[in-house]
């Protein structure tokens, strides 16, 4: 703290200034009355050297002390014009010190606010009272002016960081707009099979470049897979079209050959014809992955039996299932196809998954909600993943060919079908140790059974010379009733039927079909497809038979004609018989 | 209507209707006649059902062949079954002429002559 050293200087130098005047003369007075003093007692002898010393004495302290006032007076005044000097020092100071208090508490803020508020520096400075010092005028210009400087360029920042920002959420909801609906939409219109150029004139998108570059790219590339995935597909069911084609005409040809060559070649056809079908069923299953069609379609209902042997005799160990069915219900002919390849696939299934020497066994049971067909095995039990994994499968919920797994397709077949006919598959444990599958093939498959045709059509063929031309139709025919047949009587029919309602139709109708066509219970005649066509074979044949109209006379006792029509036919089909066994056995007659 | 050839045939396969054999050490003759010895009962085969049928009266093996529309050899295999299960019987048909009331020469004659003219 200088402020109480200097304020005791001051008052030092005003007492020293204040002691001065009186000082030497109060000493000059005083040493001249000591002297004379001194001249009044010294000796008279020595009077006048006493007198002469004192004299010299004094003026020598007179002297001094002249000396030593004028230097002191010249000190006091050098004092007094540093005091004033000081004192000027400190005015200007305490007034720096209030400006620069001024500037800070004052003038900064202010010049400060106005300029972040937006004002121009240079104005803001000229209505502010400045500073009187040059430096602090400077100081303030320069810092006004790089407040200034530097508020505008927070503010260009400012502006910068608000297009960044409003540019990123602009990015950001085009990107989840083209993520959550563009996207979704147009992977959906090109799975359909719209073309990327459809879909990128139908959707909105991106409006930033390289979203739009990406998403474009994208879809690019999506739609190229798809369509080589939709030609691969399509390739591969038009081949496999064709391989079907070629495999049922195999068959046709194998059945024709089993019918024309003899015994010794008759294993080895057999062998063919079950290799053939088995390679149809391999077909089939791949053609209907590949959304093709089945090999083949049936125009006509196909009874349980007909469609249970036609499904195990696709599969390898046709040998090992045991088949259980007393049902003559038949299936209709536009989902028999589907149902054999279910029932093939599930048969085959079975039979893969069970040891080589147990025994598949199908059961069929006819309920009220549908034809109820159990196949069971005996092998090892499914473990639950196993069976979760086969369930899932045959619900057929998941269609996508990207669900396969290798070589086990034929489960997915199973659901896929399923799905088509309604049909539904579910798996339990076995009562044998294995797994069984319950197959519910729902009524509306099951294929009415008052058939008028069907009852006729064999009686005509039995009362008729067959021709080779007539034989197709009656093969077709025969399955569909396997009991109604010409030789059946109506009594020998009524008891062979099982006792179900509806199995009483057929009896009903077959009798009266023969004379004039079927009617349903409640009296409305019934006109089934190319019923006018039997009618008219039956009416030409009529003169060549003796006895057509009758069913209880045509059946057992066939007259001769027919008979031997049979025979001839039987030995010419049995294809073995040389010419001149037939003119032996034919020898005696003649 | 004209049908592809392809849908005229039938699903069961020659193999299934033998069980896959297709051999017989059977002495069935083509002119043996057979005749059932039981009615058909429900769960059998519907082609044992339709022989069972057929041969009420004595009927020769290929003519049954010619009713089911089956190879011969496969009408001897299904007979065999038959004959082992006794559901059938086989007779010669020297001795089942009688029987079975053949029709007169005259009219054999006829249609023999009708059928070499085929």
């Amino acid at each position: 703290m200088p402020m109480p050293a200097r304020s005791r200087q001051r008052r030092s130098a005003e007492r020293a200034a204040s002691a001065s005047p009186f000082a030497p003369t109060a000493t000059l007075i005083l040493t001249a009355a000591g002297a004379a003093a001194a001249v009044a007692l010294a000796p008279a002898e020595g009077r006048r050297w006493v007198l002469g010393t004192v004299v010299v004495a004094w003026v020598c302290i007179a002297v001094v002390v002249g000396r030593a006032s004028a230097l002191l007076r010249r000190a006091n005044r050098r004092a007094a014009a540093q005091g004033g000097e000081l004192e000027t020092a400190r005015s200007a100071w305490q007034h720096q010190v209030a400006e620069t208090s001024r500037l800070v508490d004052v003038i900064l803020p202010d010049v400060t606010r106005q300029v972040r508020g937006g004002g121009d520096a240079k104005q803001v400075l000229s209505a502010v009272a400045l500073p009187s010092d040059p430096h602090l005028q400077q100081l303030l210009r320069m810092v006004a002016g790089e407040l200034s400087a530097s508020v505008e360029r927070a503010r260009e920042a400012e502006a910068g960081l608000e297009g960044v920002r409003e540019r990123l959420e602009r990015g950001t909801a085009e990107l989840r707009r083209l993520t959550e609906e563009t996207l979704p939409a147009a992977v959906a219109l090109l799975r359909e099979g719209g073309s990327a150029d459809t879909v990128f004139a139908r959707f909105d998108w991106p409006q930033d470049a390289l979203l739009r570059s990406a998403a474009e790219r994208l879809i690019r590339e999506l739609a190229y897979s798809e369509r080589r995935s939709a030609a691969a597909q399509a390739t591969s069911a038009k081949a496999l079209s064709r391989v079907q084609a070629k495999t049922v005409s195999m068959l046709a040809d194998l059945r024709e050959m089993q019918e024309r060559h003899g015994e010794e070649v008759f294993g080895d056809l057999l062998r063919l014809d079950h290799s053939t079908s088995q390679l149809g069923l391999m077909t089939d299953r791949l053609a209907l992955l590949m959304d093709g069609r089945s090999s083949r379609v049936w125009n006509k209902p196909i009874v349980m039996e007909s469609i249970l042997r036609g499904a195990v005799g696709r599969i390898d160990a046709y040998r090992r299932v045991r088949l259980h069915s007393s049902s003559r219900a038949a299936i209709s002919g536009f989902a028999a196809e589907g149902v054999m390849h279910l029932l093939a696939e599930l048969m085959d299934n079975a039979a893969n998954f069970s040891p080589p020497v147990d025994e598949v066994h199908v059961y069929v049971e006819e309920r009220s909600a549908g034809l109820v067909v159990t196949i069971e095995d005996s092998g090892l039990k499914m473990s639950d993943a196993a069976m979760r994994r086969a369930v899932e499968s045959v619900s057929g919920r998941v269609t996508d060919l990207a669900s396969l797994q290798g070589t086990r397709v034929g489960l997915s077949v199973v659901g896929r079908l399923a799905v088509k006919y309604g049909i539904s598959v579910s798996y339990r444990p076995s009562s044998r140790g294995g797994t069984g599958v319950v197959v519910l093939i729902p009524p509306q498959l099951i294929a009415q059974r008052h058939e008028p045709v069907t009852a006729e059509r064999p009686r005509q063929a039995a009362s008729a010379p067959r021709t080779p031309a007539d034989r197709p139709r009656a093969v077709r025919s025969a399955p569909a009733a396997p009991l109604s047949t010409a030789a059946t009587t109506p009594t020998s029919t009524a008891a062979t039927t099982p006792t179900s309602t509806a199995a009483t139709t057929p009896t009903s109708t077959s009798s009266e079909s023969a004379g004039r066509g079927g009617a349903t219970p409640n009296g409305l005649p019934i006109r089934s497809p190319g019923r006018a066509m039997a009618e008219a074979e039956r009416i030409r044949h009529k003169p060549a038979a003796q006895k057509p109209a009758d069913p209880g006379e045509s059946g057992p006792a066939r007259d001769a004609g027919t008979r031997f029509g049979a025979f001839h036919l039987g030995r010419r089909r049995a294809g073995g018989a040389p010419p001149d066994e037939d003119a032996r056995s034919t020898a005696p007659e003649a | 209507m004209i049908r592809k050839p392809v849908d005229l045939g039938d699903p069961d396969r020659l193999y299934m209707v033998t069980g896959g054999r297709s051999e017989t050490d059977s002495s069935l003759d083509l002119v043996t006649l057979i005749v059932s010895e039981c009615e058909p009962t429900t769960g059998m085969q519907s082609e044992h059902v339709r022989i069972l049928e057929l041969c009420r009266h004595p009927t020769a093996v290929v003519e049954i062949a010619a009713e089911l529309r089956l190879p011969i050899t496969v009408v001897r295999i299904l007979l065999d079954d038959l004959c082992a299960l006794g559901k059938v019987s086989a007779r010669h048909p020297r001795a089942a002429a009688s029987v079975a009331g053949l029709p007169e020469t005259a009219l054999l004659q006829e249609v023999l002559h009708g059928l070499r003219n085929l």
